[in-house]
């Protein structure tokens, strides 16, 4: 087991360098006019933007750039934000921002956790029934409607109906970001309702099911001591890798409701050529996804006894 | 016997369709029983008198509008008209017809979503045949895939809206670049599983070339998926061009599209309503419609659903 994670830690490494590098080297693709404001670019003459550039070390050759990055990485300095937030490190930008999203994130991975295994559950004891359609129907309809759509008709009906706030304002947390976690958690409610619904339903179909129905067990008992434990054993191994996605914000409801949290930082950061600053944000995502598949597995071995991973090196 | 060589006892048999139709007889045709199977849902087929309805009244809505998306005047006289005989959807914050904005939107939806389908299509099963199909190019395309998934897609997104420019074509050929992915692991999950089958092993044991295993063996099976993955791909497609041109990196501010008409109407729609209305009733219409035919004729395609 050991071995096993040493080895799969060092191969996530491996491609968080590989990650990171390409990015490097991408972002190095820009033209470096985007290293200077409007104002700058109509006032600096060719020889005063040559030398900002040579002292911020842009005009290296590429290889002594990268290594030189890799260098400061190994040492642990990630460098300062250029344009974003002058001068702050990194760092300090990033956890400013990111328990915004956090928080957001957890409220709504809790709820649509709560709600979407709920939903699953109605859905699979009125298989069929009314309760079960309007479920589906749910689902179908947040995969197929575009979600700028849907935020749009939260937004409407949350703030003309029900009076909320329609924008995210520090003034009032509380209730300006209530439409905000509704739209994050509509899509994964609905996920997890279907494959809820999926698994236990698969589970339903089993062999051993009819035997505890023979032995006379009662339907409560068997959904909930095998059907629903058995089901969510799928379950649980996305749920881990959801909960540090949240660190990551999401892009789209926080610029559309004016949420300062960290969705937006990526492209603010390209588009303003603050590039320790995305090299940063590139390996916090790298690092959170091959986190959240590895605690996937593991928590899925935990749920399951009969799963390991050594054998058969990894689920992925 | 002995002084004949090898070649002499054992040639290979040109593959002829006749000596093929002589093993056996079967009225079975395979796009024959998808269609029968398909029309036996009454409402798969509703939804795609829908489905199509829509689309071909989408091109003559801009032909019976009265105003020409070219020639739209802005005048701030005329601004945020409720729908009327003139107006038939109202105008926007400039004054112009919605109606033709909308319309013409979701045209550009339309295409976009059936071009960047159609690439994802051909350039996934391919590459996916050949994924699954040759060994030595699995751990290739494994670690390609791996790492072109591994970096946010809206940071090629931000640098090509930079480097490149924004327009319909530069936003499909990204959209592609980036779609085959999915379809490619898919396809090649299952050319996997269908290569080593037993009757793939006897098929070229007898000599039959690769191509003729890879579509008349192996393609059957792969076509429902596909198809279901089409129809996962166009809603999907029209929802990311919105949210990319929301955010400023899809489609540049003159081509009309769902995600530029929503981002105007952002901060208007709360009191306007049918500035909002008007374009979601139309644009989920045609994605849900579309996603439900296209899980019903992926149903239908599955030749284990047949006999």
């Amino acid at each position: 087991m050991i071995k096993y994670t040493i080895k799969r830690l060092l191969q996530s490494v491996v491609t968080v360098l590989i990650v990171v590098t390409i990015v490097f080297l991408l972002m190095r693709m820009l033209p470096t006019d985007y290293f200077f404001t409007e104002d700058q670019l109509m006032k600096l003459n060719e020889q005063q933007k040559n030398e900002q550039l040579e002292a911020a070390g842009y005009l290296d050759p590429i290889p002594e750039q990268l290594f030189r990055y890799y260098g400061q990485i190994l040492r642990g300095n990630l460098g300062e934000s250029r344009r974003i937030q002058s001068g702050v490190p990194v760092v300090q930008v990033i956890s400013s921002k990111f328990t915004i999203s956090m928080k957001n994130g957890c409220i709504s991975l809790v709820i649509s956790l709560f709600v979407g295994v709920l939903l699953g559950i109605v859905q699979t004891l009125n298989k069929d029934r009314l309760l079960d359609h309007i479920g589906t129907g749910y689902t179908i309809f947040v995969n197929a409607v575009p979600s700028l759509v849907s935020y749009s008709l939260v937004l409407v009906f949350g703030s003309k109906v029900l009076g909320l706030p329609s924008m995210y304002s520090s003034r009032n947390v509380g209730m300006s970001c209530i439409l905000p976690i509704v739209c994050l958690s509509l899509a994964s409610i609905a996920s997890y309702a279907l494959w809820t619904r999926r698994y236990m339903v698969d589970e339903l179909n089993k062999d051993y099911i009819k035997l505890a129905r023979i032995k006379g067990m009662s339907s409560k008992s068997i959904m909930v001591k095998h059907v629903l434990k058995n089901a969510f054993v799928p379950l649980a191994q996305y749920v881990p890798a959801s909960f540090l996605y949240t660190i990551a914000g999401s892009l789209l409801v926080e610029r559309f409701f004016s949420v300062p949290g960290m969705g937006p930082l990526l492209t603010d950061s390209i588009q303003r050529y603050d590039l320790p600053l995305v090299q940063t944000l590139v390996i916090l995502y790298a690092a959170l996804g091959v986190v959240g598949v590895f605690l996937g597995d593991i928590l899925m071995m935990l749920f399951d006894p009969r799963i390991t991973l050594v054998s058969k090196g990894g689920t992925r | 016997m002995e002084n004949k060589n090898k070649d002499e006892l054992f040639t290979f048999v040109e593959y002829s369709p006749e000596a093929a139709e002589k093993t056996g007889y079967s009225d079975y045709s395979y796009w024959g029983s998808v269609f029968q199977n398909f029309f036996k849902k009454k409402s798969a087929v509703v939804m795609s008198v829908i489905f199509f309805a829509l689309v071909i009244f989408t091109f003559i809505a801009l032909a019976i509008g009265k105003y020409d998306y070219d020639k739209l005047l802005t005048d701030a006289s005329l601004a945020f008209t409720s729908p009327n005989k003139e107006f038939w959807f109202g105008t926007d914050n400039l004054g112009r017809d919605y109606w033709c904005q909308v319309w013409y939107a979701t045209q550009t939806s339309i295409k976009l979503a059936l071009l960047v389908a159609a690439g994802e299509c051909v350039v996934g099963v391919t590459i996916g045949c050949i994924w699954g199909y040759v060994r030595k190019l699995d751990r290739f395309f494994t670690e390609l895939y791996n790492i072109i998934n591994n970096i946010p897609m809206i940071i090629y997104m931000t640098l090509i809206s930079l480097l490149v420019g924004q327009s319909f074509f530069i936003m499909a050929v990204t959209l592609i670049a980036f779609g085959w992915l999915y379809m490619a692991r898919n396809v090649r999950n299952l050319v996997m599983m269908y290569r080593d089958r037993e009757y793939n092993l006897a098929s070229r044991c007898l000599g039959t070339p690769i191509w003729r295993v890879l579509t008349k063996n192996i393609f059957p099976y792969l076509i429902s998926v596909i198809i279901l993955r089409l129809a996962l791909s166009i809603p999907s497609t029209i929802a990311l061009e919105s949210t990319l041109s929301y955010l400023g990196l899809g489609l540049g501010v003159e081509t009309p599209s769902l995600g530029i008409l929503l981002r105007n109407a952002r901060n208007y729609f709360l009191d306007r309503p049918y500035l909002l209305i008007f374009p979601a009733v139309i644009v989920s219409t045609i994605t849900i419609t579309f996603y439900l035919v296209g899980n019903a004729f992926s149903d239908a395609a599955d030749p284990r659903n047949h006999v």
